[in-house]
């Protein structure tokens, strides 16, 4: 039997086990069974990508589950990534899931979550592995169906985790209206609904219909990838969906809006005009810069971790774009490079964002806190959490030896040759994406540094900061796990090569072998661009090592002496006084003024009778989302008042409803006699 | 029986079956609505029979059978005994004094009055004689022929359940609705499959039995029976 279709199968079995395992009375047993189910599944669907990943291929018909049309499966090059990264998350993050429980069965290791996060899980792995229209619609609604379920997880304890659902769950099936048009559009105008049939119809559809099944579908997509304007729902459901939950969204789910878009636009529809992959590398660009810059007004640690899930899918679409705009001008090598720096970048964001939302997991459980500026101090008390937060940060920055700065490294250099193609509009838009990416990766030191510093070092600024004790071992066990896989993708990033060629040739790049060679090397064929991973972190560390050991070596040690700090005669200085989250951000603030546009609240109450004492001085700001206010506040306020005026026609009596439907049934009649 | 004694039944069938359904419309007070309506039960059992008759089919006579016993027996006795218990009746002997619940009995206020509810029941069988005619070409039998009836009688009853104020009434609305329903079934296809049949008329009851019940306590709660005082509840 084919080891894909086994392993597939096994994650099934699994997650079944899994959901079964979840409506356990026994508080305990439950989580453990569960969660080792959980992490079965995980380990399937990796071990099922990475046979996908090296070359073998499945598909399976299943006539009698949908009706009408059956359920097609199929795995192919390009779902091997995608089915590998999803897979290896859920395991690491069912690993940790079974240390992060509560003691009372509620919220995040309720029954109800317990069972439906196996369910999800499986959803997660079986997306990509879908090979027609029914079944990849149904799959995508489950999905988005059982993250909803998680994500309302806490809806008892705050009132924000229920409007974070209504968000999610209108932006979600908004987007399912969109991709149930553009690919029911699709299928009928290929003549048929499997994935086959589409790629062999699609060169027959006219150019309007082919754009239009591009626009809806990537809409929908991009929406759920968390691509600005459409991001919403994600800096409110991440935040506040339990942690291992946000890990498994942000590192799981999220991408497979860029599977779609790939899937779609290159396998499915064979690439398109140019103006389609402008207008999806003008999202991303937005989306990065954007989404960086909302993580570093961000005090919210989740929120922050999220806003920085829309900078990378924004990174992931300038990839996509740009590959489709270099095969639109035939240099389908420089495409197969663009995409394969996408996709890597993918991995790499699976990786160290799971890594990072299962951190500040950690660190809510110790702390119950989210905000940065009551942090601090954490390091001491949670030594290994931040370890691993650090590496998950690293990653994050996009700078050597962080496994992030591979990909955008690839990036780069794709856009860099790029410019070979000839043409106005490539020698605008490239240098404009790499300004972005640029700018974007500056901000992007600046948050995660943010996030380490005000958040791990320094003094506690709370007591419940200060009373923080290290996770359980299954926790850290699981972070463990995706710091272990973090390392490797920064140090020999050169394994994925072959499958990222397989992935890219299913896209229709038979010129790939963009990351190839002995492992330990990227390289692009081609052209003249060569970087070594491993000699590039050997030599930073060498480096390291020698600025911090050799001045030690050198120098006599100095005898250590106890002494008060200075502190200019006005006392001791206290946690208070340290930098914050908020005041770190600052400077960032007054140079992106006009963009983010903080709301800022100065209250002054003097002592009685005096102007000039002051008895109390109060700062309020905040920073709302801009976007969100000028694009959905109106539509919101527009659809609320049509609702007002709607309710007028349901005044409370059964005649008038009777008589509506009274009314309906005659104008229908009336219509047909008058048709006859 | 012979050809034109068939037609000239069926045709009689539905046309006592038709005026019954006006006559509901035009009548005011609530024992006769019931009464009538148990005499449409009889034209409406009349239609299987009759059918059954002319194909020689058994099955056809015993559904009439069950529906004679339901819609002239069962059904109008739930409603009268729902009648009864709304309406006390006025005690013996003391005639001079005022009798309370005058109004419950009586279907005073239509928010349609009736001479208008002649007219539209006249328009609503002349729409479901139009919509109904390429049925009719479909296959000319005297069956089929007299199909629009069922239809005007579905109408008629849609209408009464939107126009009349009395719950009593409203249940007797959606039985004519009922009613209508399956004589329409008797007439295109002569009759469903007996189990639906028999799902059909299992539900009715149940309806009939729920809403008897939902009267009393209206009229414990509310001291009427008029659902226009129910609108508390909407958004």
């Amino acid at each position: 039997m084919n080891p894909v279709g086994s392993a597939l199968g096994a994650a099934a079995g699994l997650a079944g086990c899994g959901a079964l395992a979840g409506l356990l009375p026994r508080h305990r047993a439950r989580t453990v069974l569960a969660g080792v189910c959980t992490a079965g599944t995980g380990a399937a669907g990796a071990a099922a990508g990475i046979a996908a990943c090296a070359g073998d291929r499945w598909s399976l018909v299943l006539p009698g589950v949908l009706p009408l049309s059956g359920l097609h499966l199929a795995v192919d090059g390009l779902s091997g990534p995608f089915l590998t990264t999803a897979g290896i998350v859920i395991a690491a993050v069912a690993l940790y899931g079974t240390g992060y429980v509560r003691p009372a069965g509620t919220g995040e290791s309720a029954r109800g979550v317990q069972t439906v996060l196996p369910l999800f899980a499986l959803t997660l792995l079986l997306v990509p592995a879908a090979a027609s229209v029914s079944a990849f619609l149904m799959l995508w609604e489950l999905m988005a169906l059982a993250s909803l379920v998680l994500v309302l997880a806490g809806h008892r304890e705050r009132s924000a985790v229920r409007e974070a659902g209504v968000w999610y769950a209108v932006m979600t099936h908004l987007g399912l209206v969109l991709l149930l048009a553009g690919l029911a559009r699709f299928a009928a105008g290929a003549g048929g609904q499997t994935f086959t049939d589409l790629r062999a119809g699609a060169a027959g559809l006219p150019g309007g219909v082919r754009s239009a099944v591009f626009v809806l579908t990537t809409v929908a997509f991009a929406s759920k990838a968390g691509a600005v304007p459409l991001h919403v729902w994600l800096p409110r459901a991440h935040p506040e969906a339990p942690s291992h939950v946000s890990a498994l969204m942000s590192a799981a789910m999220v991408h497979l809006g860029l599977y779609g878009i790939v899937r779609v636009g290159f396998d499915l529809l064979g690439g398109g005009p140019r103006w389609w992959w402008l207008a999806l590398m003008g999202a991303g660009g937005l989306s990065a810069v954007y989404g960086m810059l909302q993580a570093a007004m961000a005090s919210d640690l989740k929120r922050l971790l999220a806003c920085s899930t829309s900078e990378n899918t924004g990174l992931m679409l300038i990839g996509v774009g740009a590959a489709g705009l270099f095969a639109d001008a035939h240099h389908e090598e420089l495409a197969a490079l663009a995409l394969a720096a996408a996709l890597l970048h993918m991995v790499n964001h699976s990786a160290f964002k799971a890594l990072l939302f299962c951190a500040a997991g950690s660190v809510l459980r110790a702390t119950g806190l989210r905000d940065l500026d009551r942090m601090g101090g954490l390091r001491a008390r949670m030594p290994l959490t931040a370890g691993l937060f650090a590496v998950g940060a690293l990653g994050a920055v996009a700078l050597p030896p962080g496994n992030g700065f591979v990909s955008e490294w690839l990036l780069l250099q794709s856009l860099i040759h790029g410019l070979a193609v000839p043409g106005e509009v490539t020698s605008i838009v490239l240098p404009l994406a790499f300004a972005v990416i640029a700018l974007s990766a500056g901000l992007a030191a600046a948050v995660f540094v943010k996030a380490l510093g005000v958040g791990f070092f320094a003094r506690p600024r709370s007591d419940r900061a200060a009373g923080a004790e290290e996770s359980p071992p299954a926790m850290l066990a699981g972070m463990v796990l995706l710091a272990v896989c973090c390392a490797a993708l920064a140090l020999v990033p050169g394994l994925l090569g072959p499958a990222l060629d397989r992935a890219v040739a299913v896209a229709g790049f038979r010129h790939g072998a963009s990351l190839s060679g002995t492992g330990i090397q990227a390289q692009l064929d081609g052209v003249s661009a060569r970087l070594s991973p491993l000699w590039v972190v050997a030599a930073l560390t060498a480096a390291t090592a020698a600025a911090a050991g050799l001045p030690r070596l050198v120098r006599r040690r100095p005898r250590r002496t106890r002494a008060r700090l200075w502190d200019c005669g006005g006392g001791a200085p206290t946690p208070r006084m340290a930098y914050t989250a908020t005041s770190f951000a600052e400077p960032l603030q007054r140079v992106f003024d006009d963009v983010v546009a903080p709301e800022q609240d100065v209250d002054v109450t003097p002592v009685r009778e005096s102007a000039y004492l002051v008895e109390r001085v109060r700062y309020r700001q905040r920073v709302p989302d801009r976007l969100e206010h000028r694009l959905y506040r109106p539509v919101l306020a527009g659809l609320s008042h049509v609702g007002a005026a709607a309710r007028r026609l349901a005044n409370g009596s059964a005649h008038l409803y009777v008589g509506y439907g009274f009314c309906g049934l005659v104008t229908v009649l009336l219509a047909l006699a008058v048709g006859w | 029986m012979s050809e034109g004694t068939y037609t000239q039944l069926l045709d009689l069938a539905c046309g006592a079956f038709l005026l019954a359904a006006v006559v509901v419309l035009w009548q005011r007070k609530l024992t006769a609505i019931v009464r009538t309506f148990a005499l449409q039960g009889v034209a409406l059992a009349a239609l299987p029979f009759l059918l059954g008759l002319h194909e020689a089919r058994g099955e056809l006579i015993a559904v009439a059978a069950g529906i004679g016993v339901l819609r002239t027996g069962v059904l109008p006795y739930l409603m009268r005994r729902a009648l009864d218990s709304l309406v006390p009746a006025p005690v013996t002997g003391a005639g001079h004094r005022y009798v309370e619940n005058v109004s419950e009995a009586w279907e005073t206020q239509p928010l349609v009055n009736v001479a208008a509810s002649l007219l539209t029941a006249a328009l609503l069988t002349l729409l479901a004689y139009a919509v109904a005619r390429p049925l009719v070409l479909l296959g000319p039998a005297p069956a089929t022929r007299a199909l629009p009836v069922g239809l005007a009688v579905m109408l008629i009853g849609f209408f009464v359940l939107s126009t009349r104020r009395r719950a009593l009434a409203q249940v007797v609305g959606f039985l004519l609705l009922d009613n209508g329903i399956t004589a329409t079934a008797f007439l295109a296809a002569s009759g469903v499959p007996l189990i639906v049949e028999l799902g059909v008329s299992f539900d009715v009851v149940l309806a009939v039995l729920v809403l008897q019940i939902l009267t009393t306590r209206m009229r414990t709660a509310f001291g009427t029976t008029d659902i226009d005082d129910l609108r508390e509840l909407h958004d």
